[in-house]
């Protein structure tokens, strides 16, 4: 009884080291946000713009897939059971609660997890691996403003982009759902603006803030713990993205709870 | 510059060791000797189990972040296995420390780059990356990244190993620097398991690193 307690808080206190250190390694990043020279800071914009590219411009297709699809059927089942019992008003309490201030920056989170926080956390291994990030380091270039800042910064505009991508996409998918099942446009517009509040927009941009920063520091922190072994590339890239994903359910959960 | 320096492992005794100014001294020595740890101890990138590594007489890995950061463009290094950025081009690993930590123009810094790529004899290849150029290529971009600052110290690790005498040589006298009425114009610290013969003759003092971490000078 006390091994298996004593392994289980040896687990728990392991945990929340690694969250600690975790903390550590975001704040450094910001940190090293305000030491930036101006000639670092156009190197690292360079850096950020193509992360942009990356994360947010090479994932359009894939979210828009995703929210067309998961709005069109949801709503057009929505329509459909709701129209049996005269209640089509709450669609559009479905369409801003459910799908744009709930499921969007989820599933937009995992898309960017899953995408680009693998390739962030084994890119970074790599760099470790093959002692560049020392190399940096003996060139007087902090490594947190050379690789962590611009990917921070590319997951935060690519999660915010994509966000405003998956619901344009989500209410425009709606619309077509509703009207394939006899709505008008008008009313359907109508009932979706008479239930979006400022509330609602506000969780959410403080959601794809959050998810941005987990996308961005988490793989970033995985992939920088490597040591000098190339077999820690792949361990490193598949913790970063089981962990990112835990931390956005989290969160989800956290933001939940508080709202 | 290493002051009752311990390297761990089978380390046992403390050595010390100074650079003058102006000279090129080598420190040679088995893998298992610790001599791969000596660069990391110079530019403060690791501390020493006991003793301490000066650099300018400043323990470079006892100064705060941004200034560390800052002292480190003092001073050129060539790490072993040449740690260029895989993703960048040769021209933009030249570049790189110009663009993110001198205050120059981007017309200045081209045309230093310039100027670095012709020394190094790397202009017509100035665009591969690392993994396309071979490795006499990478470690000639390798030195001109670590001289880009036109640093008064230069640290090389294992610069020399795979390379012909000639091509050695050749990059000894581009780390050189040119000749003061000193001696070279900048001060060299190699670290290394060996050295081409043709090239001690410009080497004012080489070492031997024992597996006890006991220095012992070099008969040649």
């Amino acid at each position: 009884m006390t091994d298996a307690l004593s392994l289980l808080g040896g687990r728990a206190a392991r945990r929340l080291s690694r969250l600690g250190a975790l903390a550590r390694f975001g704040f450094g990043a910001l940190r090293a946000a305000t030491q930036l020279t101006a000639a670092g800071r156009a190197v690292a914009i360079r850096i950020g713009v193509n992360q942009v590219r990356f994360t947010a411009l090479h994932a359009v297709g894939l979210v828009t897939l995703l929210s067309g699809i998961l709005s069109f059927l949801v709503i057009s089942q929505a329509t459909r059971e709701l129209g049996r019992i005269g209640a089509t008003d709450l669609i559009g309490t479905l369409i801003v609660v459910a799908i744009v201030r709930e499921l969007g920056p989820l599933i937009t989170a995992l898309v960017v997890a899953g995408r680009s926080g693998t390739a962030i956390a084994a890119e970074l291994a790599t760099n470790q691996v093959l002692g560049e990030v020392r190399a940096l380091e003996a060139m007087g270039i902090d490594p947190k403003q050379y690789l962590v800042l611009p990917r921070l910064a590319g997951s935060l505009v690519s999660m915010f982009t994509l966000l405003v991508v998956f619901d344009l996409v989500a209410v425009l998918a709606g619309y077509a759902a509703t009207s394939l099942n006899g709505m008008s446009g008008g009313r359907y517009f109508d009932i979706v603006l008479t239930s979006l509040r400022a509330r609602d927009v506000w969780l959410t941009v403080l959601k794809a803030l959050a998810f941005g920063i987990i996308v961005g520091v988490v793989p970033s922190y995985f992939g920088l713990a490597v040591r000098r072994a190339p077999t820690e590339i792949p361990i490193a890239a598949s913790r970063a993205v089981v962990s990112a994903i835990v931390g956005i359910f989290l969160c989800s959960a956290l933001f939940v709870a508080l709202g | 510059m290493f002051e009752h320096v311990l390297l761990g492992g089978h380390a046992s005794h403390p050595f010390s060791l100074e650079i003058p100014a102006h000279h090129t001294v080598a420190v040679l020595g088995d893998e298992d000797s610790g001599v791969g740890l000596l660069g990391g101890y110079a530019l403060g990138l690791d501390r020493p189990a006991a003793g301490r590594a000066l650099a300018f007489d400043t323990d470079v890995g006892a100064l705060p972040g941004p200034e560390r950061l800052a002292f480190r463009r003092r001073v050129g290094y060539l790490p072993a296995g040449d740690g260029l950025l895989q993703n960048l081009s040769l021209r933009d690993n030249v570049a790189l420390p110009l663009r993110f930590g001198s205050g120059a123009s981007p017309r200045e810094i081209e045309g230093r780059v310039n100027v670095m790529l012709t020394a190094v004899r790397l202009a017509a290849v100035g665009g591969l990356r690392p993994s396309q150029a071979n490795e006499e290529e990478r470690r000639r971009a390798a030195l001109a990244r670590a001289i880009a600052f036109d640093p008064t110290l230069l640290v090389l690790e294992q610069p020399f190993d795979g390379l012909t005498a000639r091509v050695a040589s050749e990059l000894l006298e581009l780390a050189r620097g040119g000749e003061s009425a000193e001696g070279a114009r900048r001060t060299i610290f190699i670290t290394g398991q060996e050295i081409p013969p043709l090239l001690l003759r410009r080497v004012e003092q080489v070492y031997r690193l024992t597996r006890a971490g006991m220095l012992e000078p070099e008969t040649v």
